[in-house]
């Protein structure tokens, strides 16, 4: 029994599952199920296609480098039947999955970092610059209310949430 | 009744462009063009039944032959199934001519095949292998990739002249 890859997701085929297609050159493509199947059909590239791992691979999204995944590479070569080798292969395949499930979580988080700050910038230099498309400027100047408090340093006032009062 | 007609016209008529399959050209023939593209490219993917031109992948002669019987199977014949067939297009110098009635094994089929373990395989065209009455095939060499199912249909000769084993 052999796990694959689905060649458009890169998704694990697992027995049972799936179509393989063999072309006239002998190359086999393999898919996981018949919506890859048909977009491998429509002679999409899959690195163009968002959801798929060679897309986030590629640009960025997903970790691409790690010592966990050297531990997946294919081996032609059968074992001889060995209970202990099984019994630990089987133990390190479930924490290795742990850990690199971790790692990629981690990936992500740092990736996303910096970004509740930026919005809250972004959030605010809109507010400076397109406040009159809510209230006229005229209004602006006899109720400072609703311009943007200037920044004290004792006081963390949120400017958005003046702007909901009205 | 007319959709059967229609589809092996396209058949037929899918021969003389050289395996291009065009799904869609016996059923839009008859009403409006329609914008798809990528059904150009896919083989029509039912049984091999009489009129079916396969291509010849062996060396013994022929290039390309018509079905006239699917032995085994009132459907048609499927991936590793034996066929007579009659010889449409020969090289020059072979051992069989333009006219003769051959027995085959079909090697590979646009249809999807199930395989033991649940999943399914297909290939990119219709080819056979020319055999003679006791299952012997005819050339010396098979190009292309064959599949293993071959083995179990006791095609062995078969396999061992084949360059690649899907």
């Amino acid at each position: 029994m052999r796990l694959e890859k689905c060649w458009f997701c890169s998704s694990t085929v697992y027995p049972g599952h799936g179509v393989q297609f063999v072309r006239n050159d002998a190359k086999i493509f393999r898919f996981c199920r018949s919506k890859c199947h048909k977009n491998f059909k429509m002679k999409r590239n899959p690195r163009k296609v968002k959801w798929t791992k060679a897309y986030r691979r590629l640009h960025g999204k997903d970790m691409t480098q790690d010592s966990t995944f050297e531990f997946e590479r294919k081996r032609n070569r059968p074992e001889r039947y060995d209970r202990n080798l099984t019994e630990n292969t089987l133990k390190a395949i479930k924490k290795i999955d742990k850990v690199r499930a971790t790692r990629e979580a981690k990936y992500i988080e740092r990736r996303m970092t910096g970004k509740k700050a930026k919005e809250l910038r972004e959030a605010q230099k809109e507010l400076e610059q397109n406040i009159s498309l809510v209230k006229a400027p005229a209004l602006l100047k006899e109720d400072p209310s609703l311009t943007l408090p200037i920044k004290v340093k004792v006081s963390q006032k949120q400017p958005e949430v003046q702007l909901m009062e009205e | 009744m007319a959709a059967t007609f229609a589809s092996k016209c396209s058949r037929v008529g899918r021969s003389l462009w050289g395996g291009l399959g065009n799904n869609l050209s016996g059923l839009l023939s008859a009403s409006h063009e329609t914008a798809c593209n990528h059904f150009l490219s896919q083989q029509q993917r039912t049984f091999i039944q009489m009129r079916t031109v396969l291509k010849v992948v062996d060396n013994s002669g022929a290039k390309k032959v018509m079905c006239i019987q699917a032995l085994k199977g009132k459907k048609g014949a499927r991936l590793g199934d034996t066929i007579i067939a009659s010889v449409k297009e020969a090289y020059p110098n072979g051992k069989v001519k333009k006219g003769k009635v051959v027995y085959g094994v079909v090697v590979r089929a646009a249809m999807q095949r199930g395989r033991c373990d649940g999943s399914e395989v297909k290939f990119d065209d219709n080819a056979v292998v020319l055999v003679d009455k006791q299952g012997q095939p005819i050339g010396t060499r098979v190009f292309g990739p064959v599949p293993h199912e071959l083995r179990q249909k006791k095609h062995v000769k078969i396999l061992s002249l084949a360059g690649h084993i899907a």
